[in-house]
């Protein structure tokens, strides 16, 4: 432990914990990287408590959001009452840029939600187990490797300052044209028609990295969506091994899966249901489940998505079909089943409640899925990989943009390829005047102006590239135009046409 | 430290007598009011006479309004501030001397070493000792010469006068004393107390200015205020014995009479400041703060330096805190922090600057030598050394949020035809000799014309923190000065001098000399310049244009209106009438709907401002330009990659327009439904038309001081 690595550290502490002397140690939930001494971690959130105890004073309803020093920076996000996030993160001298606060505080709230998402909240877990030891083997299970997933060799990849045209926690759609929206929507209909055991309560269809519908509320979807294509989607599921059988599973779950010593009245006591006395009889080691483990997603033969990261059940024959938590729309428990035919990946929720005690209902599920939409899935796919324009399909030449829809949490944006050949005094700037305005946007929000916050900026850079950015309501637009010798009133123009094609004219003037 | 503190505080605790008497005797008062209208025939120009006696007035005036008694005999300590500070020509004590001063303080406070006190503290506080009086007279015979003759070279005099004081008030007499001392250390305690009765007194002034420049600040601390007189009173009364007991209770309810200073960090109403200032120690000990009473937030004080030292100890440095509207914003000067705690969305990049500013302030009173009381003494208060200049530091917050200096680093010149600015310079480099450093004549914080040393210049920020300084000193509007300064930008460790005057209400003379004796060959050279100056009418320009203002953009057009040839017949009155025309075309601005904007001529370090006009008349609407002003320039300034060339931005409130280039900076606010095509177009004609004008609008060619 000689040289721990500290340019990133991540912490989660309840202050309603720990209250007495001596006690500290219990309020920490979760610390990054966990080999930090005690006084370390003990160290900084002393200062975020103190800190938050400080700012309380004159902003008692937006305790701190970030402190700087010289050396780091520390983002603030409180998830929960009483529960705060802690990123802190080592400035670098060469870039001595951070990425911005909000998009900082946009990774700690997608961490969130995507736990949130497997587990429940941190609160109902720490009510379940007061001792607060299946919330740390919860986190402990997911948050290493959710930190893993955003950092890029030893750096958060969003500190790179690509990010300021992409948005955290948001949506990209897929254009659709309207007959194969509607035949999206016939299929889901018919997916979502099975009673039963078997029955669906939620689809999420996406193509590629894209989604092309769901019936989620947005803010369950945004999560789902995040989820699915970190690991489910094609280029996300584990190549390694095509055609692997469950036998395979198993060998390797025995092998690689975490077993923390959470039992599994502690889970399911989270989760709902059964009683402890018939969870005893099997397993005393248990798996938290680690969802972004990374290549613990296997396409079946049949099209289906394997995981082994929620375990194995008792007889060691089949793995576990995982479950999530829906926040938004009944905080209720599903299971989670994946389909897949080439591009296409189908989601599919079933309510936990209808099943039987110890059914799966994901086989009958399968049954159905394959005897009687198959073909509809594939030929669905077919129609949607014809239609689809290629992983330019987003980009509009001469411009360089994002647009976000807060409302439905829907983001469109330029493709990532493009993105990169704009220069970095370019990025820099509109990292720059993004940070400004989320801070103006923040103010505008607390005064709770009834008004629609209303912008629009346009700067020409050091290097002659103009950044403009226009917001009306929620939604918001950025772009970034290298065309050295546009003038202000070029720009102007130049951004209203491209408000008028691609954005509905959302942003026209009048 | 001022040398001359001392004494200013002395006189302002005779001050603070009279005023505690007043609400209790009115008779003292008129009392005191005969004397000094005797003493005024008698001294005609004897500054301070016709203060205090317009102090006096002032209580009998306003006897209801307990404010208004306070803020005048603040006034009037001011003013005694300001004869005291020229009084003190500093003989034998240069700077290091003072430091000595405080280090001997330092001691005596910190350690509770009282026998220094003593010692000391025998000779002043004794009132009615008149004859101690005599005997610093005697010591000094020169000093006390310098304080009276400046006024009006009749010694006895003044001392008459003084002495008139003492009967009627005894404690006045430690004032007195204390302006005679010479001994170091004598006068340091000295100091001690006065800055007890100047802390009281201060407190009222920035928020009853009588100038109405500190109008905005409009609370007042009523309560605080009925109570003053008696607080004062009471505090001498400490000072007296408590010298001898301990500094503990020097500092015991030191600046009872601030705005807000009944509130403290557990009151509600506090923590609802939009803006707070502080400066403590490094070891915790308040030092300033915007609002409250200093000592009452010593626990506060406390906590910023645990948040601050915590931090340190991880070998790290706190920059800002940020909560939602909230920003705290830390600055380490060596032993000094400064902190602010705002609600206002300004850019990090201002609140640092104005700490900065507010550091610079700190020096230009006392200079770098202060961090020197710290290394020998962690727990050193400063406060006392501060006593009686609560007003400058409240008067320039306040500036944070008018003055456009305050973020553009630059000054503005008073608009003036570019012959009668020449002539300006003429009599200020006639004056020349080699212990002069800076000659500058200023109409409030505008400058008309400045001179320096060869290879000396003057930084703009130094002229906004010494134009805030003598504008925030009543006491300088109406006498002659001599007052010990530092200008943190030029040296920050050495003490200058500067003569001060106003040649009228709205003139001011400033003469910078390394030479601590040279007030009387200043006071010469003062009326050599303000002869010249009278004989080519150039006072007269000045006058005119300060009563026309400044450019208004309903005036501007496409560059026809020169502003020497046609100057608008508009004086101060007229400007009012104006508005009424200007009334009827509400909303309307400029050309393009042009209602404001800003010129900085970048290699000259100077810009231009259009006046305030019909659509921004509100004080709302100025502040509200002026922070989107002060943001824009921070984001074009911000910038990682160098600065932006271009900025447009549109919300509810304005159009700005923001253009920097390597020769100057504009910066335009439109109607919120302006075209861009026309703002621009009016931009364009703009810059062309002050640079067509720079003559008349910009001091040039004064960059390389000759002489």
């Amino acid at each position: 432990m000689s040289e721990l690595d500290t340019s990133v550290q991540l912490c989660i502490f309840d202050t309603s914990r720990g209250q007495s002397d001596g006690q500290e140690l219990d309020k920490i939930l979760f610390f990054y990287p966990s080999e930090s001494p005690f006084s370390a971690q003990l160290s900084l959130i002393g200062l975020g408590e103190g800190i938050i105890t400080f700012t309380k004073m004159f902003s008692p309803n937006a305790p701190c959001d970030i402190i700087d020093t010289e050396k780091r920076s520390h983002v603030f996000f409180q998830p929960e009452p009483d529960i705060w996030m802690i990123l802190v993160i080592e400035k670098r001298k060469e870039s001595g840029e951070l990425g911005r606060t909000r998009a900082l505080q946009a990774i700690l709230m997608e961490a969130h939600g995507l736990f949130t998402l497997f587990y429940g909240s941190i609160r109902a877990l720490l009510l379940n187990s007061p001792s607060g030891d299946v919330a740390r083997s919860c986190l402990q299970a997911f948050l290493p490797d959710y930190i893993s997933d955003v950092m890029t060799v030893k750096r958060l990849s969003m500190l790179s300052s690509h990010s300021g045209l992409q948005e955290r926690g948001t949506i990209q759609m897929m254009a659709l044209d309207r007959s194969t929206a509607l035949e999206v929507q016939s299929v889901v209909d018919l997916l979502q028609s099975w009673f039963g055991s078997g029955r669906i309560h939620h689809t999420l269809l996406l193509f590629q990295d894209l989604l092309v519908s769901t019936t989620l509320p947005p803010e369950d979807a945004a999560h789902l969506y995040t989820y699915a294509r970190m690991r489910l989607i094609p280029a996300a599921i584990s190549t390694s091994s095509g055609g692997h059988s469950l036998k395979k599973v198993l060998s390797r779950a025995n092998s690689s899966s975490v077993h923390l010593k959470a039992s599994a009245s502690d889970i399911t006591a989270a989760g709902q249901r059964p009683s402890p006395a018939d969870s005893s009889n099997h397993h005393s080691q248990f798996f938290t489940p680690r969802p972004l483990q990374h290549d613990k997603w296997w396409r079946d033969n049949d099209g289906f998505l394997v995981t082994d990261a929620w375990g194995v059940d008792a007889q060691g024959m089949s793995a576990i079909t995982p479950t999530v938590w829906l926040q938004q729309s009944s905080q209720e428990r599903m299971k989670l089943v994946a389909y897949q035919h080439k591009q296409l990946t189908v989601v599919m929720l079933i309510s936990v409640m209808h099943l039987a005690p110890n059914a799966d209902g994901s086989h009958v599920l399968r049954n159905q899925v394959l005897e009687k939409a198959s073909n509809k899935l594939n030929a669905l796919e077919d129609r949607l990989s014809k239609e689809w324009g290629g992983i330019n399909a987003n980009h509009v030449p001469g411009y360089r943009y994002l647009y976000v829809d807060y409302d439905s949490r829907v983001s469109k944006a330029s493709p990532a390829g493009k993105i990169a050949t704009l220069t970095k005094d370019s990025l820099l700037s509109l990292d720059k005047v993004r940070s400004e305005i989320d801070i103006a946007k923040g103010r505008c929000d607390g005064s709770g102006e009834a008004q629609p916050y209303e912008l629009e900026t346009c700067v020409r850079t050091r290097s002659n590239a103009w950044v403009v950015v226009r917001i009306r309501g929620n939604h918001e637009l950025y772009l970034v135009l290298e065309r050295a010798s546009e003038t202000l009133l070029l720009t102007a123009e130049a951004t209203e046409k491209f408000s008028r094609r691609h954005c509905d004219g959302i942003f026209a003037s009048d | 430290m001022r040398e001359s503190d001392p004494s200013d505080k002395e006189l302002n605790s005779e001050n603070n007598d009279l005023q505690t008497e007043n609400p209790g005797s009115q008779d003292v008062s008129f009392a005191y009011q005969q004397t000094f209208d005797a003493k005024q025939a008698d001294d005609g120009p004897c500054s301070l006479p016709s203060h205090l006696s317009e102090k006096e007035l002032d209580n009998n005036g306003s006897s209801t309004c307990d404010n208004g008694v306070n803020i005048e005999s603040a006034d009037a300590q001011r003013e005694a501030t300001g004869l005291t500070t020229f009084e003190f020509p500093v003989p034998e004590e240069g700077p290091q001397t003072y430091v000595k001063k405080v280090k001997s303080e330092l001691e005596g406070a910190s350690d509770g070493n009282q026998t220094e006190y003593n010692s000391d503290g025998i000779e002043e506080p004794d009132p009615g000792d008149t004859n101690a009086n005599a005997e610093h007279r005697e010591c000094s015979p020169r000093v006390a010469n310098a304080q009276f003759n400046s006024q009006d070279k009749s010694d006895p005099k003044g001392n008459e006068i003084l002495e008139q004081r003492d009967t009627v008030v005894n404690r006045s007499l430690t004032a007195f004393s204390s302006t005679c001392n010479i001994e170091p250390v004598e006068s340091s305690i000295i100091r001690v107390q006065s800055a007890v009765e100047n802390g009281n007194m201060e407190g009222h002034r920035p928020y009853a200015d009588s100038e109405g420049k500190i109008a905005s600040l409009s609370a007042v601390d009523g309560v605080a205020a009925s109570s003053n007189g008696r607080e004062s009173f009471e505090e001498i009364e400490v000072v007296d014995s408590g010298l001898v007991k301990n500094g503990g209770l020097l500092k015991r309810d030191l600046f009872l009479e601030k705005q807000h200073q009944s509130e403290d960090d557990s009151s509600e109403s506090w923590r609802k400041h939009k803006k707070h200032f502080f400066i403590l120690s490094h070891a915790g000990k308040p030092i300033y703060s915007r609002y409250g009473d200093e000592h009452k937030l010593a626990g506060f004080a406390a906590t910023l330096q645990a948040i601050m030292s915590f931090v340190e100890n991880g070998g790290d440095r706190i920059n800002y805190v940020r909560s939602g509207d909230h920003q705290v914003v830390f600055l380490v000067k060596g032993p000094v922090y400064l902190v602010s705690i705002s609600s206002t969305n300004e850019p990090l990049r201002v609140l640092r600057r104005q700490l900065d500013l507010l550091h610079g302030q700190l020096l230009l009173i006392l200079t770098r030598s202060l961090e020197k009381c710290f290394v020998k003494n962690a727990n050193f208060d400063l406060r006392p050394l501060l006593g009686g200049t609560e007003n400058v530091f409240s008067s320039l917050i306040h500036s944070f949020s008018w003055n456009f200096a305050s973020f553009l680093s630059s000054y503005t010149c008073l608009p003036l035809s570019h012959t009668a600015r020449q002539a300006a310079g003429a009599a200020l480099q006639d004056i020349a000799d080699k212990n002069l450093l800076f000659a500058l004549l200023l109409s409030d914080s505008k400058v008309i014309s400045l001179v320096g040393a060869q290879k000396a210049s003057l930084h703009p920020d130094d002229i906004f923190l010494l134009s805030n300084f003598v504008s925030s000193s009543e006491s300088f509007r109406n006498t002659e000065s001599f007052s010990p300064i530092c200008l943190p930008k030029y040296n920050s460790m050495t003490f200058l001098y500067a003569y001060i005057r106003y040649l009228d209400p709205d003139i001011c003379l400033i003469l910078i000399t390394k030479n601590s004796d040279a007030f009387f060959h200043l006071k010469d050279c003062r009326a050599r310049i303000e002869g010249f100056l009278m004989e080519t009418h150039v006072l007269r320009d000045i006058s005119n244009s300060v009563a026309r203002g400044g450019l208004r953009v309903e005036e501007l057009p496409g560059g026809d209106v020169s502003y020497t040839s046609a100057p608008r017949s508009r004086r101060m009155g007229d400007t009012k009438d104006s508005t009424i025309t200007v009334k009827l075309k509400a909303g309307v601005g400029g050309t393009a709907g042009l209602w404001h904007f800003i010129y900085r001529c970048v290699y000259l370090d100077q810009y231009v401002a259009s006046e305030f006009s019909s659509p921004l008349e509100t004080p709302q609407a100025k502040k509200r330009l002026f922070r989107a002003y002060q943001s824009l320039y921070a984001s074009i300034h911000g910038a990682p990659t160098g600065a932006h060339q271009m900025q447009y931005r549109r919300d509810g409130n304005f159009v700005l327009l923001a253009w920097s280039t390597s020769d100057f900076e504009f910066l335009a606010a439109f109607d919120p439904l302006a075209e861009k095509s026309s703002s621009i177009t009016v931009c364009n004609r703009v810059c062309q038309w002050v640079r067509d004008m720079e003559n008349d609008l910009f001091f040039i060619g004064g960059s390389p001081f000759n002489w």
